[in-house]
């Protein structure tokens, strides 16, 4: 299974995220961000499989949840930013 | 001990605040420092927290609640917020010192009183639409005044203030867990409220409930978030909630919170001025006893002189007999000398969900008593 670590702005807006999705029926996972994405030090994330991906983004964005970016998280404790 | 000194803080509490609080100081680590689960539980508890809070108060989601360590700290920060160097600031004739000494501390400001007699809403009204009409550039009024009870008018202010384009901050130190307060109904800048009078949670906790600007940072420091940078984060509540929050009191009034939610903040107001209300009916038959009542105008909250006898003089006498009151000036010397009490003080008597009808018929005629005696 391909995952997705949606970097929010804050710990809040991440929880925030979170809630939104469940309640739409998305399976999603707060999480701290790894230092290689984390941009400006110290973040969270909303983690989701490749088939949410889509769906999650347009739920964060109606809600005004606009991620610092999205990575794709890769074998070896790799990340790969995506464009979104 | 009969207590009634709610207004002050409510000292009884439902039993799940002191449970929520002694569990979370042995399980809960410091929110958004860390992924493991002490941490994840403490962000979760101060999230649950927003997020009722953001429902109870109408506010439009939960980043906008602002956790703080009381009332005062909560108006500190708005004040920070709203008020800027040259600015005319109103405020109503009501204040606490939470209000009145931050803004006195501030001598690039001028300071207007909108003022009318005790429990007079329309007056007050009045009052404030005259001064608003000389032009303000922000308001800030308390909800009800912690002295006397009395329910400012705060809708229709919210409205003048909203068609004159001024910023509003209330004080709804003494309305929260009693009273409707709701941050977008009223479309006030800022509303500040404590944690531990009536949402029943513990000493140390407060809210800031903020409306659609990002305001100006009071504290600098750590905020889990973003530490890269030097300044502090754009976003809210990060941008005001330096430093470790006080996770414990957060998990207690977060059951208080609860509490309110389940018996209903229309319940317990109306309880508590019933309640107010047989007190002031009993001390009204005492010769020598002057109460301040304001009727519909009033919540749960009375404050009461005696003839002959110094304010604290009474308040001596009941905590000797096992009542909790205070007297004096209430932290409000502005509200008593509105009401024409500043020299005397008075002595003020505030009610809680869980007082009952028994003690006040105990409490007025111990105050029979001490009259008769003294």
């Amino acid at each position: 299974m391909v995952y997705y670590l949606i970097v929010c702005r804050s710990l809040t807006y991440a929880q925030r995220g979170v809630r939104l999705l469940e309640r739409a029926g998305i399976s999603a996972y707060l999480v701290r961000a790894p230092r290689l994405i984390a941009q400006a030090g110290c973040a969270y994330c909303v983690k989701v499989s490749s088939r949410w991906l889509e769906r999650a983004l347009q739920l964060l964005r109606g809600e005004h949840l606009n991620p610092r970016g999205v990575y794709q998280q890769l074998e070896h404790g790799e990340y790969e930013e995506v464009e979104v | 001990m009969i207590y009634l000194d709610s207004a002050a803080t409510t000292m009884e509490k439902p039993p799940t605040v002191a449970r929520a609080t002694a569990w979370a100081m042995t399980h809960m680590a410091s929110p958004g420092r860390g992924g493991h689960r002490a941490g994840m539980r403490a962000a979760d508890t101060l999230f649950e927290l927003r997020d009722t809070a953001a429902q109870l108060f109408d506010v439009p989601s939960p980043d906008r609640v602002v956790l703080t360590y009381n009332a005062t700290h909560a108006i500190n920060l708005a004040i920070h917020a709203l008020v800027r160097p040259g600015d005319t600031v109103l405020i109503s004739g009501y204040e606490h010192n939470a209000v009145t000494r931050p803004l006195c501390a501030r001598k690039d400001i001028t300071l207007r009183v909108a003022q009318a007699p005790v429990f007079d809403q329309a007056g007050m009204l009045e009052a404030f639409r005259r001064e608003l009409e000389r032009g303000v550039d922000v308001v800030i009024c308390t909800h009800v005044s912690n002295v006397f009870g009395f329910i400012l008018p705060i809708e229709e202010l919210a409205q003048l203030c909203r068609e004159k384009g001024v910023p509003l901050l209330v004080d709804a130190s003494q309305s929260a867990g009693g009273l409707p307060v709701s941050l977008s109904g009223w479309g006030a800048a800022y509303v500040a409220m404590p944690g531990h009078k009536g949402l029943y949670g513990p000493q140390g906790t407060g809210l800031l409930l903020c409306g659609e600007e990002l305001p100006a940072p009071l504290l600098y420091g750590g905020t889990g978030s973003e530490s890269k940078n030097q300044a502090m984060p754009q976003v809210l509540p990060d941008r005001l909630e330096a430093g470790t929050q006080n996770v414990a009191g957060a998990a207690g009034l977060l059951a208080g919170l609860r509490f309110v939610r389940q018996k209903g903040i229309a319940r317990i107001g109306a309880y508590e001025h019933c309640l107010c209300s047989r007190m002031m009916d009993a001390l009204e038959e005492i010769e020598g006893v002057r109460v301040f009542r304001g009727n519909e105008a009033q919540s749960g909250v009375c404050s009461i002189t005696v003839e002959g006898m110094d304010c604290e003089e009474v308040g001596s006498w009941l905590a000797c007999h096992g009542v909790g009151v205070r007297a004096g000036l209430h932290c409000a010397p502005l509200a008593h000398q509105t009401a024409g009490t500043l020299d005397t003080g008075t002595v003020r008597l505030s009610f809680s969900v869980f007082n009952t009808t028994q003690q006040v018929h105990t409490v007025a005629g111990l105050i029979r008593q001490m009259v008769r005696c003294h």
